[in-house]
């Protein structure tokens, strides 16, 4: 391919041309404002004023967040609701996207192709009205969930209403609406997987499950690698529900990094101290992606 | 299109003959099962679409009323007159062709750029460019804020719009499906003259539609569903709100009174363009995304 590439030195100005403005947007409005994050979390800073108007603290910011006062305390609840809304948001989605990729990929079902659509669609739509239909899904009193449960002889539930349901409801919405798009991907996982290591398995005896476990599963392992670093970027997105229904109650139940960095950074215009938040995440984001990645080659090894 | 995605998945997996037998029952469970799905997946935009034809009363019965005993469109028409529901759909519309047509011109000329021309850093700068697609918006948000601001364009279209033209998915996306257009034709434009430009957009757009479909109606839908940026950078600027801040705002007109299906009403239109693009072009959609190699 390389053969009749262009060698660099010739058409040097045709190549600027063709990289200036898609790379020049990137690095004015993502690089350069990485950098101003990082740069903004060692000042203390109001976000009204010009970023010249910066004053330098060191790390005064960070022993905030780490420190006994409601600062620390708020962002570090914040940073477990996070965490927990994460965990528990891979933990379903993956299983069950990776369950429902294998009955839309390997069966003969009718219907596979609606199936993938209508589960993909709430991956289209706007989160804001999703998170609107929700809060009245889960109304305790006009809602279809609770009536449904109650039909079945279940124990009803608050929901969004009680500090101890509120964020998994949260996680439920977040499934509901995130599994499609990964059930494509693990579909996409499914289609490259050779016919022919099916046959030699079933050749060796091997029965569905076992070749489900051994081959399929071991096999679609980039995949699923791919699918928990998308999930949990994903997860750490989380805004909109809690922006407009819960505003992080019951008590600070739902109170999640996104909507806290920006509540701190933007609304009480606290500029160096929602950076430093911002760069706790961005680390902590980094460091996760990396053991998950090390995770995975280790066990690949022999 | 989509012949890869259907092809395969109707390959069948090697069974032992036995099993062949048990092929009917198997087959229903399996239809049962995919149709209970479905219908768990479609339930809530299709309760959002039945509370919005509900009487307000309705709407606030305990238990729920599930079918609305004579469906109505009247929450349609108020909805737009309280929350300008025209403006709204207007400034959405802009807010997502403005981004979807920016990002598709840059992305398919630093796409070609990545993917047929060789230059020292290359593959770096690409990386890093990449590695941007990971990056929560919520950790630029903030100087981002003030950046726009110190340009004059909070509170305005241009400034929801600007920064959402800078795209590494797109670059990604094109990249990976111009590297697999034939070098031959490339060159042949060369010899007869053409220019670099001419040649992304005569040559190598036409070879890559699927592509330029899929980022299309990607990044139309991303930005029309957008929500954090325009509610930070509008400030409170409602005549320029897209849809689902209109629909925020509706939410708080209605707290405390019985408007339930006026919300849902306005719940479904914002809904409706980005769920109708997406059905009618799924197919070539999803196996784009398939092929793209974004599944690692």
């Amino acid at each position: 391919m390389s053969r009749v590439m262009i060698r660099s030195g010739a058409f040097l100005l045709p190549r600027i041309a063709l990289l200036a403005p898609g790379v020049g947007l990137i690095a004015a409005f993502m690089f350069a404002p990485i950098l101003l994050t990082v740069w903004l979390s060692f000042h203390a800073w109001s976000t009204q004023t010009p970023f010249s108007a910066a004053r330098f603290v060191g790390l005064a910011n960070f022993a905030d967040l780490f420190g006994p006062t409601s600062v620390g305390r708020d962002f570090r609840g914040a940073f477990a609701n996070t965490a927990l809304y994460a965990i528990l948001s891979i933990a379903l989605i993956l299983p069950l996207s990776a369950a429902l990729g294998v009955l839309i990929h390997q069966s003969r079902a009718i219907g596979r192709n609606a199936l993938r659509a209508v589960l993909f669609s709430t991956y289209m739509v706007p989160s804001i009205a999703v998170a609107l239909v929700w809060s009245k899904l889960y109304s305790p009193t006009e809602g279809p969930y609770d009536q449904m449960l109650a039909w079945l002889g279940l124990p009803t539930s608050d929901w969004l209403s009680s500090p101890n349901t509120a964020l998994v409801s949260l996680v439920l919405l977040n499934v509901w609406q995130q599994t499609g798009y990964f059930t494509v991907l693990a579909v996409a996982g499914l289609t490259q997987i050779p016919t022919t290591v099916y046959e030699a398995a079933t050749l060796d005896g091997a029965n569905r499950w076992q070749a489900f476990g051994h081959v399929t599963l071991p096999l679609l392992r980039r995949t699923l690698l791919f699918s928990s670093v998308i999930a949990l970027i994903n997860a750490v997105q989380v805004f909109e529900p809690v922006a407009l229904i819960t505003q992080g109650g019951p008590v600070g139940a739902t109170n999640v990094l996104t909507y806290h960095i920006r509540r701190v950074g933007v609304e009480r215009a606290q500029g160096g101290l929602g950076s430093a938040m911002a760069v706790m995440l961005l680390l902590t984001l980094i460091a996760t992606v990396a053991v998950l990645f090390a995770a995975a080659r280790e066990r690949r090894g022999p | 299109m989509s012949g890869a995605a259907v092809s395969t998945a109707t390959r069948p997996i090697a069974l032992p003959r036995p099993r062949r037998r048990r092929d009917a029952p198997t087959q229903i469970a399996l239809a049962g099962l995919v149709i209970a799905i479905g219908l768990a997946a479609a339930f809530p935009l299709a309760w959002m679409a039945l509370s919005s034809l509900k009487t307000p009363s309705e709407t606030m019965q305990t238990p729920p009323v599930w079918w609305p005993a004579t469906p109505s469109l009247d929450a349609y028409s108020k909805v737009a007159n309280v929350i300008e529901a025209g403006r709204s759909f207007l400034n959405s519309a802009i807010i997502a062709s403005a981004a979807t047509l920016g990002i598709l011109v840059t992305s398919l000329m630093a796409g070609y750029a990545f993917a047929k021309h060789q230059f020292r850093g290359r593959d770096a700068l690409f990386a890093v460019i990449v590695a941007t697609m990971f990056l929560p918006p919520i950790v630029t948000l903030i100087p981002l804020y003030r950046m726009v601001g110190s340009l004059g364009l909070d509170g305005s279209l241009l400034g929801v719009i600007l920064p959402n033209l800078a795209n590494a998915f797109g670059i990604f996306l094109m990249r990976q499906f111009i590297a697999g257009v034939p070098n031959e034709l490339i060159e042949a434009a060369r010899i007869d003259g053409a220019s670099e430009l001419r040649i992304v957009f005569g040559i190598v757009a036409p070879n890559v539609l699927p592509a330029i479909a899929t980022l299309a109606i990607f990044a139309f839908c991303y930005h029309w569903n957008s929500y954090l940026w325009p509610l930070t950078i509008l400030q409170g600027n409602g005549d320029a709100y897209p849809i689902v801040l209109s629909l925020s705002r509706l939410l708080s007109y209605n707290r405390g009174a019985m408007n339930t299906n006026l919300v849902m009403a306005g719940a479904t239109l914002a809904v409706l363009p980005p769920l109708l693009l997406f059905i009618a072009l799924q197919r070539a959609f999803i196996s784009s995304i398939i092929q793209s190699g974004l599944n690692g």
